[in-house]
């Protein structure tokens, strides 16, 4: 007896549902989901087997082939979270995060972005709050490294400035540029992974870190929260003396000063900045 | 000897443009036809992918290749990302902009799979509407590629070869044909490669893919993580006899050895094309 023919919107529907299914190929074909679009009796009037295989078989090469693709895409762009969970650990959140938050762009290169929000989501996961910024800490380190090239300002150009046009001036940060505030240390889980170390148990102790590209390489400057908060600002596009005066507080004096210059003289000698507006 | 109606050059001997050898490429300047880029790879990125790219379009021609057109699917053409492959093969000058003929996703998610078509006429007819729409938003001939498959759809109508040379006709597009696909689909399917070959239709072929592969015993995965294997070379060696001479490209996207090795791969290519060469002569 011929069989129903099946549309190609619905074929492709199912075929999916078939493939990001995270347990096994039968059970992929007898979820709710697939059987909603081709119930698992009519398998062989869709896909036929081969000489060496079952229809079931064929369609898990394709199904087989999804996940250790996403895991493939996830652990280039967080190679240290990888590497703190371990393979087994590591794979499992790849299942889980794939069906929240699967890919819908054209590239691979997004399906990370939202890691982070997922640690967030759930909160009962081991370490999900280190998790949480070790995934902010990766996710900004492969912003930065795709940024659009800007040039960066150069210490002529700062010296130009007339001295009293600084007050009002507005700094323009370098489009290649993140800055975090964490709650936890994650400097040496990045240090254990790139020395291939143990990773160390995770604590809560605040950082802030800038993340910059220069020379096409990925940097990090470690800072102070003072020191993070004025390049916020700044960065933000607030004037360089309201900055200045929110950033000196009730400290204002020659050392506070002389730390803000030295400031100063790191991030231009950085790079971390492409303009001065006056 | 039958050229593509388009007159795109015989490139010689190319490769993919992959991030391990740019070092190489760079510094070294190997003498090589052409490469090919992965367009997703180049779409967003402001960084080192797009300083390195740029150097290296300046010294060679370039082709693109994507993954993510998806030709076949029934969801909508997705306009944004076309409009940035367009910018990208204007400011690489790349020669062609290839694809796939699969989906890889509907109801908004990729998969990042080239998910086969069924060979039906309802299919046929729906992705050469997608590729006239294509080709008029690119302003240039769409070059698709014949996938490697490892089922079959119970309601296909025709064969493969049927299908991918009433596609080319019917959408007025280019060929890129992946001797090594046909090689893996002819064995998890088990038909003759060489009746596929003979029905390709010459003037719409504008590049080769040759590959490694692995073979699972009772099928073959395209995973172009190793050498192309015999059977391979003397297919594209029956498939330059037939088609003519093209651009030829090499892939080798896992487990990627130094740039020599894989160099060293696509070169073997040459000892077919010489011997074409002599023949017609």
């Amino acid at each position: 007896m011929r069989h129903e023919r099946t549309e190609l919107p619905r074929l492709q529907r199912w075929m999916q549902e078939v493939v990001v299914y995270p347990g096994a190929v039968e059970e992929a074909i007898a979820s709710p989901r697939a059987a909603r679009e081709i119930a698992a009796a009519r398998l062989e009037e869709v896909v036929t087997p081969s000489h060496s295989m079952t229809s079931s078989e064929r369609l898990g090469v394709y199904h087989g082939m999804y996940l250790l693709r996403m895991q493939e895409a996830l652990e280039a762009d967080y190679p240290v979270i990888r590497y703190h969970l371990g393979d087994h650990r590591f794979a499992l959140l790849v299942r889980d995060y794939v069906q929240r938050y699967p890919s819908t762009s054209y590239t691979l290169n997004r399906l990370g972005d939202h890691l982070p929000r997922f640690f967030l989501d759930e909160p009962d996961r081991p370490h999900a709050a280190f998790l949480h910024d070790l995934a902010r800490l990766e996710l900004a380190m492969t912003e930065v490294f795709d940024e659009e090239e800007t040039p960066a300002l150069g210490v002529d150009a700062v010296q130009a400035v007339d001295p009293a046009a600084w007050e009002t001036a507005r700094l323009r940060p370098i489009r290649a540029l993140r800055l975090l505030a964490l709650e936890h240390a994650v400097i040496p889980h990045l240090s254990a992974f790139h020395d291939d170390r143990p990773a160390p148990e995770p604590r809560r102790v605040p950082c802030w870190i800038a993340l910059y590209r220069r020379d096409y390489s990925v940097l990090r400057l470690e800072l102070g929260r003072s020191e993070h908060d004025l390049l916020s600002w700044l960065v933000s596009g607030t004037p360089l003396g309201e900055a200045l005066a929110a950033a000196a507080g009730a400290t204002r004096g020659p050392r506070q000063q002389a730390r803000i210059f030295r400031w100063f003289r790191t991030w231009i000698s950085e790079g971390l900045f492409s303009a001065i507006e006056v | 000897m039958t050229h593509n109606r388009w007159g795109f050059p015989d490139l010689g001997l190319g490769l993919g443009l992959r991030t391990t050898h740019y070092a190489h490429i760079l510094s070294q300047n190997p003498d090589i036809g052409f490469f090919e880029i992965l367009t997703e790879n180049y779409l967003d990125t402001g960084g080192r992918p797009a300083y390195v790219l740029d150097q290296i379009a300046e010294r060679y021609p370039t082709v693109m290749h994507g993954v993510s057109m998806s030709i076949g699917s029934t969801d909508p053409i997705d306009l944004a990302y076309l409009a940035k492959v367009k910018r990208l093969a204007e400011r690489t000058g790349a020669l062609w902009v290839s694809d796939h003929i699969c989906w890889t996703g509907v109801l908004g998610r990729n998969t990042h799979d080239l998910l086969p078509l069924p060979y039906t006429e309802e299919s046929l007819a729906h992705a050469v509407g997608r590729i006239k729409i294509v080709q008029e938003l690119l302003e240039r001939p769409l070059v698709l590629e014949n996938p490697s498959t490892y089922l079959e759809f119970a309601d296909n109508e025709m064969t493969e070869w049927e299908f991918v040379e009433r596609l080319s006709e019917e959408a007025d597009c280019g060929l890129l044909f992946d001797v090594n696909n046909v090689y893996v689909s002819a064995y998890n399917h088990g038909y003759d490669p060489v009746t596929y070959i003979d029905a390709i239709p010459a003037d719409r072929v504008c590049q080769y893919h040759l590959a490694g592969h692995t073979n699972k015993g009772t099928h073959i995965i395209d995973t172009h993580s190793d050498h192309v294997v015999g059977p391979v070379w003397e297919l594209f060696g029956h498939t330059i006899r037939t088609v003519g001479l093209r651009a030829t490209l090499l892939e080798w996207d896992a487990d990627i050895p130094p740039f020599e090795v894989v160099h060293r791969e696509v070169l073997k290519a040459d000892a077919w094309r010489l011997r074409e060469v002599a023949d017609a002569a």
